[in-house]
């Protein structure tokens, strides 16, 4: 019968080091996620529903005050919009509650070893799985509108891939450091909020200045909703090099979180309580 | 030195030396004190015994059981493990069940966090539900259950799943009394095989019927470790003289 190498403590930290290793944390993080989805699944009445009812609401909110309110609609503009939202909130959905998985999961860490890593893994990929759902429904709801359905499109996955990249980097980083500086929760709040205004969701940032728009795009969040929006709706290629950036930049803060929720590993049970 | 009351070879599977842990606490604005659960704490554990742990009531033992786990990392002193691919788990009993999900759910859930991968919490899933007498049950969700029936469920689970060191942090009195007869009988045949165990308990007579060794840690330090008799007189006789 063979046991599991992982729950060895030793000093140096935790590394997953065989592939047996790697796939019992994948399998945890599924199951885990899995587990999460069922429970919210089965709260009030209609469960599963709201996966799709919950964003529908949160978009019809924006148009009507933005396409109808303020006037600012043409036919061209919900497309706009809606790009620009739904990445918006699978980045902020994910940033927000991900950030605080560690110090949400006091009970458990100080039963269990389990590598802190999990924690918000399995919250990404909660919040991630929700994304696809809308995102399938938002392709659907495009092709719908004649929007025309351009081989560009294959390109989506690269994209999808480089905002998921951004999030587990960010989201690691954040929940690694919370427990030390429990003052973030609210920053982040408010950065957060800050963001979404400055990401372009509203207005095009191509239409600005340069100046300006200089500063906007060092926002990751505001170059890849504009690449996400050329794509779909203009059916353009993104542009490599901030691509690129964005790319590295989520490699960089990638490196520190993990190097930070391994040397701490053993320390945040102590600490979260 | 200490002998280990089985037929196999004696082995050191684990040695802590100079153990100390301190946790912080804000006292006042930007000031933060140390308070160290364990200052100097050694010992060894060899395969196959049944150690007990015995100490006044404070942080200082539960902290100890997490370090055995793996869970903490000692600030100070070294632990060292000397055997590869040993699974070193807390039994604990239903804590992290979450509410929504089934029995069977949380089992998979509770048996992969202690280690289990998911093939081996399928082949023994039908020894799980069995032994935990919850039949029917077992497929409706955890939060329509009794507070023994959780505590059946995680006891299972943490049965079956076997680690290779048990650690029981005073946990053999919780169920009901048929329940907790057959989880202490379960639990002394699982001691008394091969499986290696750390008990922390006040119960002295509990320590002297199921340990083959005793570790008394008093302030954070071990106090002494030795046979259960003579570690068990040595500190009765101190609390008695009200130390």
């Amino acid at each position: 019968m063979e046991t599991k190498n992982i729950n060895i403590p030793t000093m140096s930290g935790l590394k997953a080091r065989t592939a047996k290793d790697k796939k019992y944390l994948f399998d945890l993080v599924i199951q885990e996620a899995w587990a999460g989805l069922r429970a919210e699944a089965s709260r009030g009445y209609l469960g599963v529903l709201w996966w799709v009812i919950e964003p529908v609401m949160y978009m019809s909110i924006f148009y009507t005050v933005f396409a109808h309110l303020m006037h600012r609609g043409d036919e061209n503009y919900v497309m706009f919009l809606l790009t620009g939202l739904i990445t918006w909130k699978w980045f902020q959905a994910t940033v927000n509650t991900g950030a605080s998985s560690l110090m949400n999961n006091a009970g458990l860490m100080n039963l269990v070893y389990v590598p802190k890593i999990i924690f918000p893994l399995t919250n990404i990929a909660v919040n991630t799985f929700k994304f696809f759902i809308i995102l399938a429904l938002f392709l659907t709801f495009l092709l719908f509108s004649r929007v025309p359905l351009s081989p560009v499109w294959l390109l989506l996955p690269v994209l999808v891939a480089a905002q998921l990249l951004l999030i587990v980097a960010l989201t690691c980083l954040l929940a690694a450091l919370m427990p030390f500086f429990p003052d973030l929760r609210v920053i982040l709040d408010n950065l957060l909020l800050m963001l979404f205004f400055l990401s372009g969701i509203f207005f095009d940032i191509s239409q600005l200045p340069a100046s300006i728009r200089q500063y906007l795009v060092l926002n990751p969040m505001a170059a890849l909703i504009d690449m996400f929006r050329a794509l779909l709706i203009k059916g353009l290629p993104p542009d490599w090099q901030p691509l690129m950036l964005v790319v590295l930049l989520s490699l960089l803060i990638l490196t520190v979180a993990l190097r930070l929720l391994r040397r701490f590993d053993r320390v945040y049970p102590k600490i979260i309580y | 030195m200490p002998h280990p009351t089985t037929d196999h070879h004696p082995s050191k599977i684990l040695s802590l030396k100079n153990v100390g842990l301190y946790y912080s606490r804000r006292q006042r604005f930007l000031r933060r004190t140390r308070y160290w659960a364990l200052r100097d704490v050694s010992f060894d554990l060899y395969a196959g015994e049944t150690l007990g742990v015995i100490g006044r009531n404070g942080v200082g033992k539960s902290t100890l059981l997490r370090v055995l786990a793996g869970i903490l990392a000692p600030d100070i002193g070294h632990v060292h493990i000397l055997r590869q691919e040993m699974r070193i788990s807390l039994i604990s009993l239903g804590a992290g069940f979450v509410p929504y999900l089934t029995g069977r759910e949380n089992a998979i859930l509770s048996a992969m966090l202690l280690g289990a991968t998911k093939n081996e919490v399928h082949e023994r899933m039908k020894a799980i539900v069995d032994f935990s007498e919850l039949n029917g049950f077992f497929d409706e969700p955890v939060n329509t259950y009794s507070t023994g029936m959780r505590a059946r469920l995680g006891f299972s689970v943490a049965y079956h799943v076997d680690p290779d060191v048990i650690l029981l942090d005073e946990v053999l009195g919780v169920g009901d009394q048929a329940f907790r007869k057959k989880s202490t009988d379960a639990m002394k045949k699982r001691i008394q095989s091969d499986k290696t165990v750390v008990i922390v308990s006040h119960s002295a007579p509990l320590l002297r019927e199921m340990c083959n060794r005793l570790v008394w840690i008093e302030d954070g330090r071990t106090r002494a470790q030795g046979d259960v008799g003579d570690v068990l007189d040595a500190y009765v006789q101190s609390t008695a003289s009200g130390k």
